[in-house]
């Protein structure tokens, strides 16, 4: 065994309050002086296991130990005052500030105008700067500068606290290439200087480039931990996607229809302008799911607002059955046919403080059926509607006037899918349909999305879990930054082909290249 | 019909007013006051013959519209603070019709009241059509909107409306265009009637039609709002509009259903902070139509009770007030709590 580790987890499990489970005891080891890499997809683990490292989370069972020591942290600032800081993917800095004041902020002693009197603060963080190698203008103003400067300002925050166990959540997923051979370097010598240094990627490229160990989280649990010398692309690839034991939805050989939904050179933006799908075209047949794999933040939120009324496109064209779609509001989509399944009920698809009642009518509020005269709501209509939505769609609710927040997040979806599927669409758009859902609601909501198939529809399926994407597509599509990296009929890709297209690797081994300069912001 | 979401607010509700009492008793035993003789004083002011209870419920007549106000606001996701600069305007529409414009008894009356309600949407439409277009935070230009208006009211009303000879008032409303008042020993009228009225339809709107379910779910999630087609713009236009009608209601009902001035003094001193005291009366009432009149009725209570405080207990007013204030504030923590959480949690 090896000396006596800097940090230790064990056994962490952690349940959210809405009863996702996240972690199911994962343990965790970080020696002084070792970078290493936690690989995972979307929704693996990786960023909550670090929150709890960084005190951000409390485990819900488990324990930490630091230097050999048990440590229970209550909030961030317990974990730096061991030595612990996470720089995350989202910055924490004072835009208009310069450099300097956003690094010494909170930490400028005693005194209310103690930091700006003095010269010590700067002298510190020169010192630090000679010490990583790295280059900040300190007086400019941090909105004045790149992304990837700013989160040198970032980790140098972290740094200035005294942190000696730096952990950096996705720190690639803003950088352009030459940024990121930048950060190798200084992450190298924060290693010699005996740091050491936790990173959360889901890019296997990066994995094997920078760290010294990996340690591949699957559904909240460790599925591989190995010397990156000893790792290839292929290996970490079945590690990060593996096979999950799931009943299976079976999936009938079945002759595809005419193309329903046709999308060609579709372009959109993403929240900060960049271009976030690049061109992408392709068609969904009658009775057939075309499921589109890849590691979240690859375009694929931006693709299906496009699709679905929620984000003008930038350019390209979209038809459902020869009708043109463009810039219709979701409303006008829904007439033509278009059902959606959004990726975040909470946000998107439901209104947590409404009752079941109101919320089986979402998005159905003007139809005629739920209507009276002068647009009174015929509440006896949608209550009877209502309770057939719970009954047909196995939703557990004590009655349909509970206010949808106090359903368990399997029921929440039963009922959104369910309204969604009984408005009788032509085309459903699924993104994530059973993420974070208990195994029964799981297996129910892809029973229901093949069904809809076998009856004919077009299904359009975007999700980051690759065994969901397997067991349902007809064909399959691996986006990676705004593109299709590759598309082929289910049986035509191995799981492993498409974990290493998920990671930015095209299965011939050569590193995928970004088509246009701009990144793929997260 | 869907049921009040009644049970569990009214007693959170309840059991802040106790808090308050007891933070306002702590303040009076400070001072060296009675407490239990200063709420005696208190309660029995506010309630303790017909008389005391009507000119309670005309103290809380404006104070459930301009409650409303706010309360639309919310529902609707916005923070429209503009009742006060509303209510002004109705107040000018009513004086307007009901002093200068003579007309046959009862349309008079209607016709003065219309007036009022229609002065007050109109000065709520600017916000609603900046905020629509061009985002302009509903905060800043109501702010903007109450100052605009507490001057052009001034001015109307020294200039315009002035009664000849009497400089400090508008000419008052004509006695065709008066509520009737209900006892000569109160100066509660009618125009409570057209007050609960107005909530209720509010409360029907936003609970039983489409276009009130379209409100609430802007409100409530105004991503889940644009999936279900719902315009945003639509949504802000309406939430102002039956806020400023409710704000200029309010405002018209000082002046023509409010003894014994029945009309607009040249300060506004007769109702001014009534559109401000609303918030506090909605944040209490939990932003809803009907809480907002039961919460009136107590604002109500603690505007006339209060005033025997002083005579009976000897408290001094000022005091009086910030007990008021007190009481106020921890009646509104629950609603305020949740406000701040749900805008924080975005």
């Amino acid at each position: 065994m090896s000396p006596q580790p800097r940090v230790e987890m064990r056994g962490i499990h952690k349940v959210y309050p809405d009863g996702t489970v996240a972690l199911r005891g994962v343990d965790f080891r970080l020696q002084q002086g070792e970078i290493v890499g936690l690989l995972g997809e979307n929704g693996a683990g990786k960023t909550t296991l670090m929150k709890i490292l960084s005190g951000l989370l409390r485990p819900t069972r488990g324990e930490i130990m630091v230097d050999g020591r048990l440590a229970h942290f209550r909030n961030p600032s317990d974990a730096l005052r061991v030595g612990i800081g996470m720089v995350h993917q989202a910055f924490n800095l004072v835009p208009p500030y310069t450099a300097l004041q956003n690094i010494v902020l909170g930490q400028e002693g005693a005194g209310p105008l103690a930091s700006f009197r003095t010269d010590e603060p700067r002298r510190r963080v020169a010192a630090l700067l000679t010490e990583t190698g790295l280059e900040i203008p300190l007086d400019d103003p941090v909105e004045s500068m790149p992304i990837g400067v700013q989160q040198r300002v970032e980790i140098l925050k972290t740094l200035y606290r005294g942190t000696s166990v730096l952990i950096l959540d996705e720190p690639t997923s803003a950088l352009a290439p030459v940024e990121v051979h930048d950060l190798s370097q200084f992450l190298k010598r924060l290693r010699t200087g005996g740091k050491s240094v936790v990173f959360i990627t889901h890019k296997l490229k990066e994995v094997l480039e920078l760290s010294d160990r990996v340690v591949v989280l699957r559904n909240g649990q460790v599925t591989g931990e190995i010397a990156t010398v000893q790792a290839t692309p292929e290996g970490l690839a079945e590690m990060m996607v593996g096979r999950k034991v799931v009943a299976r939805v079976s999936r009938a050989a079945r002759p595809p229809g005419a193309p329903v939904l046709v999308v060609r050179d579709l372009r959109a933006a993403n929240d900060q302008g960049a271009s976030a799908v690049k061109g992408l075209s392709f068609e969904v047949r009658a009775g057939e799911v075309f499921g589109i794999a890849g590691v979240e933040g690859n375009g694929q939120s931006e693709l299906v607002q496009a699709l679905t009324g929620l984000r003008p496109p930038t350019g390209g064209e979209i038809t459902l059955d020869g009708t043109r779609l463009l810039n219709l509001n979701p409303l006008e989509l829904y007439r033509r046919g278009l059902g959606h399944i959004p990726e975040d009920k909470a946000r998107f698809g439901l209104a947590l403080n409404f009752d079941l009642a109101e919320n089986s009518i979402l998005s159905r509020q003007g139809e005629r059926t739920f209507l009276g005269a002068l647009g009174r709501l015929n509440w006896g209509r949608i209550l009877a509607y209502a309770r057939d939505l719970v009954e047909r769609f196995k939703v557990l609710a004590p009655n349909v006037r509970t206010v949808v927040r106090s359903l368990s997040g399997g029921n929440q979806q039963r009922l959104l899918v369910g309204r969604e599927l009984s408005k009788q669409p032509v085309v459903i758009v699924a993104v994530h349909p059973t993420r974070g859902l208990d195994i029964a609601s799981t297996v129910y909501i892809r029973e229901l999305l093949m069904q809809m198939r076998d009856d004919g529809k077009a299904v359009l399926l975007i999700s980051a879990d690759l065994d969901e994407v397997l067991e349902l597509s007809d064909r399959i599509a691996v986006m990676y930054e705004g593109v299709f990296i590759g598309t082929a009929k289910t049986e035509e890709f191995t799981r492993e082909e498409i974990g290493l297209m998920m990671g930015g690797i095209t299965p011939k081994g050569s590193a995928y290249e970004t088509p246009a300069s701009a990144p793929a912001a997260d | 019909m869907k049921r009040l979401p009644l049970p569990r607010p009214l007693i959170e509700s309840l059991v802040t007013i106790s808090i308050g009492l007891v933070a306002g008793a702590l303040l009076m035993l400070l001072f060296d006051y009675n407490p239990v003789q200063a709420y005696r004083a208190l309660f029995v002011g506010a309630f303790g013959s017909l008389e005391d209870i009507l000119e309670t419920l005309a103290f809380a007549t404006p104070l459930m519209l301009t409650a409303l106000t706010f309360a639309v606001g919310v529902r609707g996701g916005l923070f429209n603070i503009g009742a006060e600069g509303q209510m002004y305007l109705g107040a000018i529409g009513a004086t307007f019709v009901a002093g200068l414009l003579p007309l046959p008894p009862g349309l008079h009356l209607a016709a003065a009241t219309a007036a009022g309600m229609l002065f007050g949407a109109l000065w709520a439409v600017p916000p609603a059509l900046l905020k629509a277009w061009r985002g302009v935070h509903e905060v800043i230009s109501t702010i903007m909107c109450n100052w605009i208006a507490f001057y052009l009211a001034t001015y109307l009303a020294i200039n315009f409306l002035a009664e000849p000879g009497r400089a400090e008032r508008t000419a008052p409303a004509l006695v065709t265009a008066r509520y009737p008042v209900l006892t000569e020993d109160a100066s509660l009228t009618a125009a409570i009637f057209v007050a609960l009225a107005f909530c209720l339809v509010v409360y029907l709107y936003l609970w039983g039609t489409r276009a009130g379910y379209e409100l609430r779910l802007a409100g409530e999630n105004p991503d889940a709002a644009r999936y279900a087609g719902v315009k945003g713009g639509k949504v802000i236009l309406l939430s102002f509009a039956i806020g400023g009608l409710a704000a200029g209601l309010a405002g018209a009902t000082q002046i023509i259903g409010r003894p014994p001035a029945w009309s607009l003094y040249a300060t506004l001193g007769n109702v001014i902070t009534l559109g401000f005291d609303g918030i506090g009366v909605a944040l209490v009432g939990r932003n809803h139509p009907i809480g907002g009149v039961l919460a009136a009725v107590l604002f109500g209570a603690l505007a006339h009770g209060g005033r025997f405080m002083e005579y009976h207990a000897g408290v001094l007013s000022e005091l009086v007030r910030a007990i008021n204030g007190l009481i106020v504030i921890t009646l509104a923590v629950p609603e305020l709590w949740m406000l701040a959480r749900r805008r924080f949690s975005r």
